[in-house]
């Protein structure tokens, strides 16, 4: 388990730095800076002496490299400079906002957990019945809705016509219902087929019929032996999922006017908020990489192959 | 395997724990008194930290509510004592002494005095180049306190809009010597703001919403409204919503309601609508030094070929009057009779054709000496009203020969395409009161603006140039008058510039109002002057 801890973290750090290179030079290709654009948002007409002047004063005429490295510098002691609209720390703004987003991002987590673990097993284990059926022909048509068109729908009937719930804002349990629904619901028809599938695989192993021939109850066959078995690659899923969730509520942040991530990112691409994206980017990749590693040791840890396979090797 | 179940299932009741004991404090903050006199709006963007003396992220509509221009702009062009009683104007025009009122107050209680306002005119000077296009920071030479409530402001050289452009929402309007931060520059930020306004900001979450009160002190009529509460929405079906569930009172202003959401709410009977005089100008501009635009007979052609009519009625829901002339009459020196450009596709190919601009039988696209008639038009690709317009003209002018490309484009590459002066056609609106018609000329002076596209492949280049530099100079009412008017004649003759409509700004609101209106300052929201019922 040592060497296999080792190896996962040094291949962390390496993404790391990777991840930094690619978050500067992605925000730089964008044709435009953060001074045009500023003039631009306030309909300013201004002379290219002021913007040069400017520029000079923030440090964009150096160049891209001495940028970089400068950046890096500041970046691993978590300095990630200003943010060009709002002239606060970057990193203030974004981890008031990402508390917010990644609160969202977990209810939506459990949310998916909590409906589509017990509907996918059951499916799979009452195969073809008409619960099967119906489940598929739900999922099927869920998928198929853009989540913006299911927000409104959401919204429109519970909060509007039946006004069970808010409306919008963030803060309350109830406030949070909608929005973490809508957000799971684009990813729980995935999930459902997903686990119903590999369950139906697994129930095929020699290993279920063994089980079976043992005399073993049938619950604790589709607990132990079967849904066990599906539980890797789930786990593998999810941790990409809640990345994503991470990343892309700024649709649902909209919607529901939530104070989170998605929104201000939308704002700091149009306004070239250069410090703002580079760190955003770099942190939601961070993310991504902590929770894939995490997900990888779960996995080791509940099935004993792939640490004694990586050991080994 | 049982622990670990009852370890996850442990962890996800703790994260939902979690989530849920976080302490909103927003919701609901008023009581049932104050219900009655609180009016609800809703705005797309968090209103920032309200410096009077700074853009984006700070809104007008909250500097405005929080803070006093020395001169008020009215509806009808003229001007009124602000925080400045009266005024006297030196002979020169280089000289302005500001009588300033007596007895004002700010929110913290302190009082308005002339060392105060020098403080805020030498802080925004300070920082002249962020507001290096702005005539009425730059002119300014010096600010000098001749006692507690007058103060004189030199100027470099005469620049007769300085009354004007004092009214300006942003930035020269008043904060208070305790809103200035340490370093004593408001560029740095400010501590609070303070200001003389008729209303007081008294809370505030970022991103969601602001709460400002009645000022009990305020120096001018009282607003009737006790409270006013800013709920930021960013989605306009979500405001509509909020609209119909009552969360919010108003949704004022056009940046918040596409046209055909404004037209379809103006059906429903529950909702009172209104819709504002002309703000501003929507002009289509040419590039008099880019392709085919630089000649003549082709923008002729041009001014001809567009029906004004068939874009209001259909693209713009009915809701702009159709314009010809560059600024609304009731604009200062805009009362100018010119002769219209009327739409008549026959005598735009007539135009042509005359010209040499010949159909092509193949293509059925124009073509003179080689070169094709064809008209680049880039345009911002999230602007919905402006993609249908340009649509709507490429149909039309395919008609008569005429070929146009559409770009559709992020609007930093916009930007960049613009400056370089890489199109033949481009939207270019006038800004609107209390800029029109000086600022928007003006801008065509300045190097790589549209309007310098626009004019400087012209015959009329230097002669505009010169009329232009010269109007703002001049001390004489008469002078500038004849200016004016030479200037907007010979802008129309060129044919550099396609006035469409009109602007007009509208809001809904839910039937709980007595009064409610519009500012000439298309940035205000005039709520002082609003009733509730």
């Amino acid at each position: 388990m040592g060497q296999f801890l080792t190896k996962r973290l040094l291949s962390m750090v390496l993404a790391l730095w990777g991840v930094t290179i690619i978050a500067f030079f992605l925000v730089r290709i964008m044709p435009g800076d953060p001074i045009e654009a500023y003039f631009q948002a306030n309909h300013i007409p201004v002379t290219e002496e002021v913007i040069q002047q400017l520029r000079e004063e923030q440090g964009l005429n150096e160049s891209l490299l001495t940028q970089y490295v400068n950046w890096l510098g500041n970046a691993v002691q978590l300095d990630f400079g200003e943010s060009f609209m709002t002239n606060n720390p970057v990193i203030e703004e974004l981890v008031m906002r990402f508390g917010v987003t990644i609160q969202l991002a977990l209810v939506s987590f459990v949310v998916i957990l909590i409906i589509c673990i017990p509907i996918g097993i059951l499916s799979a284990v009452k195969r073809d019945s008409w619960f099967d059926r119906l489940t598929r022909l739900t999922v099927f048509s869920v998928a198929s809705m853009p989540s913006f068109w299911l927000a409104f729908v959401l919204v429109y009937t519970m909060a509007l016509k039946l006004d069970l719930l808010p409306l919008m804002g963030w803060g309350t349990v109830d406030m949070m219902i909608l929005p973490a629904l809508t957000l799971a619901l684009g990813v729980v028809p995935y999930y459902v087929r997903m686990i119903r599938t590999s369950m139906i695989e697994q129930m095929e192993q020699p290993f279920v019929t063994f089980a079976r021939a043992r005399g073993i109850p049938e619950h604790i066959i589709v607990r132990r032996h079967i849904f066990k078995g599906t539980l890797t690659p789930l786990i593998t899923s999810l941790a990409m999922t809640l990345g994503v969730l991470l990343g892309g509520a700024a649709i649902i942040e909209m919607v529901f006017t939530i104070p989170g991530l998605g929104r201000f990112i939308v704002e700091a691409i149009t306004a070239r908020d250069y410090y703002v994206l580079q760190a955003f980017i770099f942190v939601i990749s961070f993310f991504y990489i902590v929770i894939n590693f995490m997900a990888d040791l779960v996995c080791a840890w509940i099935d004993p192959r792939i640490r004694l396979k990586e050991d080994a090797s | 395997m049982k622990s670990r179940v009852i370890f996850i299932v442990s962890l996800a009741v703790m994260i939902v724990l979690s989530a849920c004991s976080y302490d909103g404090e927003v919701r609901e903050t008023k009581n049932n008194e104050e219900q009655a006199n609180t009016l609800t709006l809703s705005w797309p963007v968090d209103i920032g930290e309200v410096n009077p003396h700074l853009y984006t992220p700070n809104e007008m509509f909250a500097q405005a509510m929080l803070y006093d221009p020395l001169v008020v702009y009215n509806n009808d062009g003229t001007l009124s004592p602000g925080l400045a009683e009266s005024w006297d104007i030196a002979s020169d025009g280089k000289t302005y002494t500001l009588h300033l009122r007596e007895g004002v107050q700010y929110s913290d209680g302190s009082l308005l005095t002339a060392d105060n306002v020098k403080r805020n005119f030498d802080t925004v000077i300070e920082n002249s180049e962020a507001h290096s296009w702005l005539e009425v920071v730059t002119v300014i030479e010096e600010v000098e306190v001749v006692d507690e409530l007058t103060v004189k402001i030199h100027l470099k050289e005469a620049y007769y809009p300085f009354l004007q452009e004092l009214s300006l929402i942003r930035p020269l309007r008043m904060l208070g010597d305790a809103g200035f931060p340490e370093s004593g520059n408001t560029a740095d930020g400010i501590k609070a703001p303070i200001g003389t306004g008729p209303w007081i900001l008294t809370a505030y979450e970022q991103d969601q919403y602001a709460e400002f009160t009645r000022n009990e002190n305020y120096w001018g009529k009282k607003p009737s409204i006790q409270k006013v509460v800013v709920k930021i929405i960013a989605d306009s079906q979500s405001r509509i919503m909020a609209l119909e569930k009552g969360e919010i009172d108003l949704i004022f202003g056009s940046a918040q309601l596409a046209p055909t959401e404004f037209t379809t709410l103006q059906q429903n009977a529950n909702y009172i609508t209104q819709v504002s005089e002309p703000l501003s100008t929507r002009i289509i501009s040419m590039n008099t030094t880019y392709g085919v635009t630089k000649y003549k007979e082709v923008r002729l052609a041009l001014q001809h070929a567009l029906d004004r009519q068939t874009i209001i009625e259909h693209v713009l829901n009915g809701l702009e009057q159709e314009a010809y002339s560059l600024f609304a009459p009731g604009f200062p020196y805009s009362d100018i009779e010119i002769n219209e450009y009327e739409f008549d596709l026959d005598k735009s190919a007539a135009i042509l054709d005359k010209a040499g601009w010949i159909v092509d039988e193949k293509t059925g696209v124009r073509v003179k000496d080689g070169k094709s008639l064809t008209i680049t038009i880039p345009y911002n690709s999230d602007d919905q009203v402006h993609k249908a317009i340009y649509e709507y003209l490429q149909g039309t002018w395919k008609e008569i020969g005429i070929d146009v490309q559409l770009i559709g484009e992020e609007s930093q590459i916009l930007y960049g395409r613009s400056k370089a002066g890489e199109y033949n056609l481009i939207m270019n609106d006038s800004w609107g009161a209390p800029y029109d018609p000086h600022m928007y000329l003006r801008t065509m002076t300045g190097e790589k603006q549209l309007g310098f596209y626009a004019k400087e492949g012209t015959e009329s280049n230097e002669q505009l140039t010169r009329d232009i530099l010269r109007v703002i100079r001049s001390t004489d009412e008469a002078e500038r008058e004849a200016l004016y008017e030479s200037i907007i004649q010979t802008i129309h003759e060129e044919a550099i510039l396609m006035p469409i409509s009109y602007r007009q700004n509208y809001l809904v609101a839910n039937d709980v109002f007595e009064a409610i209106t519009f500012s000439p300052q298309q940035y205000e929201v005039p709520i002082n002057l609003y009733e509730m019922k």
